[in-house]
């Protein structure tokens, strides 16, 4: 195949409709770093929710050494630890619970603020000074209240932390980020189409002359909408790699070097979590483009 | 080389067919004229042989193969081996005359070599030696018609189709035209020409195929334009 001609062509394509190539670009920049964001978000929200357990949790925290409240004598003991896993465990409305350890706890303090301020003498807090605590799932929501109530004073119970309250309004401000990304990313994936459409239907047209001649001494259906494969092609990765900067960007001067410093309660994403979003971008962004071009290289170009 | 059975063709939208129970066969290296008034089927039937439409009932054999039965990839294969002149000689305006004659070359996966021996040669049969260099508008009309013939004979197709190949020249340059085209016809090529052109068609003394609302009236070898000859 004579390769030269196609790359030829694609110049030329990429020259003579080089302003729809450029309105193709800049709608699949932003489509993209939408869905990036959204992406980036979602995983946000995955963490937060990991990192404090999901919506419909209910912690119970029970009795350490020293503990000044009343239903606290001492750490609290297996018997009590019996006593209110029964309560819990007959409760209509507890879908799941777990108990989680000291060294559970320990671990995940340690994640979050970093290992360093918790090993060797000077540490701040030790694995003893942490409290353990029932995990407790609720079947609905709107039930913590009935849950609270049949748990909080029971011997051993140091106090009772409806997460809903905390966690709440961070995560649905995090959801509703994420459905704005990802409803805006959608209208602007169907403009970029529609753009890619239209740029095919131009460049077809401009092309007419060559193609029904091609077409007649016989060149191949690939042959012919080559050309038009390979602006797709070269507008998506174009498309790509200004998301994927603009995610950098995001990353770098939002995420890592701004907010997980400032706000450091919260598990942030970091880079790995970045390298899913650049993936789910990298997919799309061709699938935008090629899409419609072999749609409509297949009805316009047609042998 | 190409044969019709009982083809009808009837186009979408369209209550009467514009080709019915037309019957051909033309042997290879034949030269046939295809006349008849505007509307009588010519061009389906032209079409009928690119495989640019597909008959409605019955069938069309072209170099072997039924055209209906062709796999849509398989398509341009077939139009590889069968070169078409049109009246509006088709030239790619931008492009030099021997770029014109290569680029049916280029599209179809020929190497530089070949292209750069091919393409010489095939000016030099069309009689436009050393014209290689000059654009299409600075041509006359007989220059351009060699150029498009050119283009449609440097893929050496088995069959050479001319669709009213003479309706744009004056009679003195589409003799020169129907002269190259009986050379090309001499190297074995079949030709089907169609034409409204009774000078040439009463000339050359080939055979007519003459069409009349979608149907054969007459197929008489060494024929005239005029049924009366």
């Amino acid at each position: 195949m004579q390769l030269r001609y196609v790359f030829s062509e694609l110049g030329q394509g990429l020259r003579r409709n080089l302003s729809m190539h450029i309105a193709v670009i800049l709608t699949l920049f932003v489509s993209l770093t939408l869905v990036g964001m959204g992406v980036l978000l979602n995983q946000q929200a995955q963490r937060a929710a990991d990192q404090w357990g999901n919506q419909l949790q209910i912690t119970v925290y029970l009795c350490r050494q020293g503990d000044n409240v009343p239903s606290c004598a001492s750490e609290v003991t297996d018997a009590q630890k019996q006593a209110i896993s029964k309560v819990i465990d007959g409760n209509p409305n507890v879908d799941s619970f777990y108990l989680e350890s000291k060294a559970d706890a320990f671990a995940k303090v340690k994640e979050l603020y970093g290992s360093e301020r918790f090993t060797g003498p000077d540490a701040v807090i030790t694995e003893a000074d942490m409290a353990e605590s029932f995990w407790i799932t609720l079947k609905d929501p709107h039930q913590a209240e009935v849950v609270k109530e049949a748990v909080v004073g029971l011997d051993g119970v140091a106090r009772v932390q409806d997460l809903r309250n905390v966690v709440g309004p961070i995560l649905s401000f995090i959801d509703y980020m994420k459905y704005g990304a990802g409803l805006v990313a959608i209208f602007l994936g169907i403009a970029a189409l529609l753009l890619v459409a239209n740029t095919i239907r131009l460049a077809a047209f401009a092309r007419r002359r060559e193609i029904a001649i091609m077409r007649l001494v016989g060149a191949s259906t690939l042959y012919i909408a080559l050309p038009f494969l390979l602006e797709a092609v070269v507008t998506a990765v174009v498309g790509v790699a200004l998301a994927t900067a603009a995610l950098a960007a995001f990353m770098q001067f939002g995420i890592v070097g701004k907010l997980a410093d400032s706000l450091d309660f919260i598990l942030w994403i970091d880079w790995s979590q970045f390298g899913w979003a650049v993936l789910v971008v990298a997919i799309l962004g061709p699938v935008l483009t090629l899409l419609p071009t072999l749609l409509l290289t297949r009805k316009y170009l047609k042998v | 080389m190409i044969r019709f059975e009982k083809v009808t063709k009837t186009y979408p939208g369209s209550g009467k067919p514009a080709l019915e129970q037309m019957s051909v066969d033309v042997e290879k290296g034949e030269f046939v004229f295809l006349v008849g008034q505007s509307g009588s089927g010519k061009s389906t039937a032209l079409r009928l042989i690119l495989r640019e439409t597909r008959p409605t009932q019955g069938r069309v054999y072209v170099a072997g193969k039924e055209i209906n039965r062709l796999a849509g990839w398989k398509v341009p294969r077939l139009r590889r081996q069968i070169g078409t002149v049109f009246q509006d000689f088709r030239l790619l305006q931008n492009k030099t005359v021997s770029e014109n004659v290569a680029f049916a070359m280029q599209v179809t996966g020929h190497n530089r070599g070949e292209i750069a021996k091919r393409v010489p040669e095939t000016l030099e049969l069309v009689g436009l030696d050393g014209k290689g260099d000059r654009m299409p508008d600075e041509l006359s009309g007989g220059e351009q018609q060699r150029v498009a013939i050119a283009r449609a004979f440097v893929n050496k197709p088995m069959i050479l189709i001319a669709d009213e190949p003479t309706g744009n020249l004056d009679p003195a340059t589409s003799v020169g035209i129907m002269k190259l085209l009986d050379r090309i016809n001499r190297t074995g090529t079949t030709v089907v020409m169609a034409t409204h052109d009774a000078g040439v068609v009463d000339q050359m003394r080939k055979r007519v195929i003459e069409l009349g609302g979608g149907r054969v009236l007459r197929d008489q070898v060494q024929g005239g334009y005029g049924a009366q000859l």
